[in-house]
């Protein structure tokens, strides 16, 4: 018996034992209709509590200094700064329409597509002091920039158009048509990639012109873009056709396509090769295991949206906010 | 096992309108298409448990009976419309970006749109007391929309389509003139930006006030007693809102849900009892036409009340 806890104590003190007891990881799932962010356990894979929002928030990125979690309360009319590693809420700043976010490789900007209000607003990452207020034809959805932080581009889905700003000198570049319904776009190997809710294709666009190289099929509804971690694999949710897509980064080649009903929409990458992906109308975020083509599912809220996954964050502590 | 209207509005999302806006180029149209599934969902369970407990009620004790009830045909129509169809479709795509577009413009002056849990940040994560306390504030903004819409001649020319039903029954809550729920969708968004109402967060909450509201309509012998009624308005309290003898300005009873307004402003009338129904002043089609004969003696007493301030209105 004594040896016994003996073996125990010692186990408990292993850096090993104490690594794994807290290496959980935390994930951060938007939940848009509910007002809420579900905070979800990574290693047992169970939502352990809800982090209230204003009204209604939809997307979420890191800070550059990866200290915040900003996450976009488009209703609510601001930005709520979380701890990336508790959902602890840091601080609450007034931001209008904040719909989808993203800091600029540089981490200079912090563009805010308003698309209720028809706006693209750059802000000063630093300071939150709004920078260059873009007004746009419609609908400023996804947003990605040039490697270089020169140039962000950004869909404008109830138009067929995608728009490029100058954020040298803080003047639109161009707008041109790219398909019906513009949403996601990515930055990819010198080219923009938009994928076309509209149809059942991503156009690959000429990111100095704007004009439509050539489209490439994915499955109905392409909604959103996802370059794996190691820039190999392309993947693309496809809204209409419940599928999410895998394709050779390189040469846009379908991989393999999975069934993911219930509206798939963002996606984050876990350390263990599992990808997470918010299923919009099935109260659920499918995690995903790309070798067998399975998924298992987590309950979250009404209509789970943008998603962080933070695998070096500490396991989330149980606490019922509501 | 999640909520299952939200599941049921995911399927129908998923199988019926997703393909179909797909279909039609209308993907754009997607987040409406849900919002829309969980209103439409919601107001068919209203209807279908205001169905459940009214219909038997009225066939128990009955204010009235009537020979027929062809009368009530059309405010069946009018709540479908309300409730499941058009109109909430036509709200959320009218008013919600009208909304946030203000709400920003406000923003954007530095004065942030308020709301109660702005004002008190220990209301955040209290869900249930939050929406308590908005349905009390909502519910006194009502009264005092509802009492001025029995004020104004032009108002009430509208309001009276409401009040001309003699076979009122728990299908005439929403019997609004197009108008009238315009005005009161305006007033609503005014409101939501003065203190931040919050989206489709607490359905079944609203499903119980707006089941309170077809009750107090309905054509029943009901009453919550002394006590009861001076805290939730019973059918006996609101019949005497649509009395005869109370319509236009003359009125009592103004409020929706609870009747503290009526009490606080000497508006409540206790006394009356199960009074007949109807607006003897406004024309027949009002009361007994098809829905598009109704709407338009609306516009057309509308029109009228701007060309005859000699004359009483209401009487």
């Amino acid at each position: 018996m004594r040896r016994l806890c003996l073996l125990l104590s010692l186990c408990f003190t292993l850096p090993g034992f104490t690594a794994r007891a807290n290496a959980g990881g935390i994930a951060f799932v938007i939940d848009s209709a509910g007002a809420a962010v579900s905070v979800i356990d990574m290693a047992t894979q169970k939502e352990v509590r809800r982090i209230p929002t204003l009204r209604e928030p939809h997307h979420l990125i890191l800070s550059p200094d990866g200290r915040s979690l900003l996450v976009g309360d488009t209703t609510g009319n601001q930005i709520m700064f979380l701890d990336p590693n508790t959902g602890e809420v840091k601080q609450r700043v007034p931001v209008t329409d904040p719909y989808q976010l993203a800091f600029s490789p540089n981490g200079k900007f912090l563009t805010v597509n308003g698309l209720a209000r028809n706006q693209v607003d750059v802000y000063d990452a630093a300071t939150m002091k709004l920078v260059k207020r873009f007004p746009v034809v419609a609908t400023p959805s996804h947003l990605a920039y040039s490697p270089d932080s020169s140039i962000v581009f950004v869909s404008l889905q109830d138009s067929d158009k995608l728009a490029a700003f100058d954020l040298r000198t803080m003047t639109p570049k161009w707008t041109v048509p790219v398909g019906k319904t513009p949403a996601g776009v990515l930055w990819l190997n010198g080219k923009v990639l938009v994928a076309d809710m509209g149809t059942d294709y991503i156009a690959v666009v000429d990111p100095e012109t704007g004009k439509v190289l050539e489209h490439v099929e994915t499955g109905k509804g392409a909604h959103n873009l996802f370059l794996s971690p190691d820039r190999k694999i392309l993947w693309v949710n496809n809204r209409a056709g419940g599928t999410t897509v895998s394709m050779d980064a390189a040469t846009l080649k379908p991989i393999r396509t999975y069934a993911i009903p219930g509206g798939p929409d963002d996606m984050d990458f876990a350390p263990n090769g599992k990808i997470w992906i918010t299923r919009r109308w099935a109260e659920k975020v499918a995690v995903l295991d790309p070798a067998t083509g399975t998924f298992e599912t987590i309950e979250v809220g009404r209509s789970p949206h943008g998603l962080f996954l933070n695998p070096k964050g500490p396991a989330p502590a149980v606490v019922s906010s509501r | 096992m999640g909520d299952p209207f939200d599941l049921a509005a995911g399927w129908l999302q998923e199988n019926l309108l997703i393909p179909a806006l797909y279909q039609f180029g209308l993907m754009n149209w997607e987040d409406v298409s849900y919002n829309w599934a969980l209103f439409a969902l919601y107001g068919a369970a209203q209807v279908a448990v205001t169905f459940a407990v009214c219909l038997p009620l009225e066939h128990w004790r009955p204010v009235e009976r009537w020979p027929d009830s062809k009368a009530v045909g059309v405010d069946v129509l009018y709540t479908v419309l309300s409730r499941v169809g058009i109109l909430p479709l036509v709200t959320y795509v009218l008013f919600y970006r009208a909304q946030v577009s203000v709400s920003g413009w406000m923003t954007d002056q530095g004065w942030v749109p308020p709301t109660l849990e702005g004002l008190f940040p220990a209301l955040l994560g209290q869900q249930v007391l939050t929406f308590v306390l908005y349905a009390v504030i909502l519910d006194f903004s009502d009264f005092l929309r509802h009492f001025l819409s029995h004020q104004f001649r032009w108002w009430w020319a509208l309001h009276s389509l409401h009040h001309a039903q003699r076979q009122m029954t728990f299908w005439s809550d929403d019997r609004n003139h197009v108008l009238d729920d315009l005005i009161a969708f305006v007033w609503f968004g005014v409101i939501a930006l003065l203190i931040g109402v919050p989206p489709l967060q607490f359905p079944l909450l609203v499903l119980m006030l707006r089941f309170l509201e077809s009750l107090s309509h309905a054509n029943v012998r009901l009453s919550f007693g002394w006590l009861g009624d001076r805290l939730l308005i019973s059918p006996r309290f609101h019949r005497a809102h649509h009395g005869v003898l109370g319509a236009g300005d003359r009125s009592c009873n103004y409020g929706s849900v609870l009747p503290w307004w009526d009490m606080l402003f000497r508006t409540a009338d206790f006394s009356r009892d199960y009074v007949p129904t109807g607006d003897p002043s406004g024309e027949e089609a009002l009361a007994t036409g098809t829905w598009t004969q109704q709407q338009m003696a609306g516009l057309r007493r509308f029109a009228r009340a701007f060309g005859r301030s000699h004359v009483r209105y209401g009487a």
